[in-house]
């Protein structure tokens, strides 16, 4: 088909308005996908700001201890846990692994992911607590 | 006549995209544990925490493997978010955020916390392998 005849055949569609996502829970649960890039920006600029506090000197930092940053990590924590489940899934339908000439099933792979999900929380986990007093 | 149309591999979508996907990978690894352990049980004293002490905060800091774990932790994520919320915003019926000058903005910003990261990294604490 020329491009002339694909413009002459285009139907109209109707500009969908700002609140489209409202309207579906599928669509706004993919909202919330997209969405929970801000609290995790946030989080880590957060920790971006704590490790800049140790250049003040042992007599400048202070552990952070209000109970306002416990209920922004406990805010964000949820987002966290939603683009961990949502991302980690996905790799199940993105990657194509062959093993032994045979493509991997998708399961395998999404269990890997959700394994080494486990495997370096745990070993960061005890990194950050093991190396604490 | 046949019309010869010179094909170019497009490096710089396939650098976004791989920016974009590791970023999502490292996000899922490895956020939901730093907030946990950093952000919830440290500051509740439910556990011992590297950074409640200036001491083990500004050791385990100078360490240059873990320097180089906080640049990938901080700096890969910014790049997955920053389409992440470029695309948000066009879902939410701003088109303009598809433009060059919002690439350069998102991207960019992606590309000065990387900066800043760096910078913080090597002035904070000296590096020690002690």
């Amino acid at each position: 088909m020329s491009a002339e005849a694909e413009t002459a055949t285009r139907t109209y569609r109707p500009p969908m308005g700002a609140g489209w996502w409202t309207r579906k829970g599928h669509y706004f649960w993919y909202m919330v996908r997209e969405f929970t890039a801000l609290p995790l920006a946030l989080w880590l600029l957060w920790l971006l700001y704590e490790i800049q506090r140790a250049g003040r000197g042992p007599s400048g930092y202070y552990p952070p201890n209000s109970t306002a940053f416990v209920i922004f990590s406990a805010i964000c924590l949820p987002f966290a846990l939603y683009h961990s489940f949502t991302f980690l899934k996905l790799a199940g339908v993105i990657l194509r692994v062959k093993l032994l000439d045979k493509p991997l099933a998708s399961g395998v792979i999404v269990a890997t992911m959700f394994g080494t999900w486990l495997v370096a929380s745990v070993v960061v986990g005890a990194v950050l607590i093991g190396f604490g007093r | 006549m046949t019309e010869q149309v010179a094909r170019r591999p497009a490096l710089a979508h396939l650098f976004w995209w791989f920016m974009f996907s590791q970023g999502g990978v490292l996000a899922a690894l490895l956020i939901p544990v730093h907030i946990v352990v950093q952000g919830i049980l440290g500051p509740l004293g439910v556990v011992k925490v590297v950074d409640r002490h200036y001491d083990t905060w500004i050791s385990i800091l100078g360490n240059p493997i873990v320097k180089l774990y906080l640049l990938v932790l901080i700096s890969l994520p910014f790049f997955h978010f920053a389409h992440r919320l470029r695309y948000l915003l066009v879902d939410l019926g701003v088109p303009a955020a598809k433009s060059f000058p919002a690439q350069v903005v998102f991207y960019g910003a992606a590309i000065l916390v990387t900066l800043v990261t760096i910078w913080v990294l090597l002035t904070t604490a000296p590096i020690s392998l002690g």
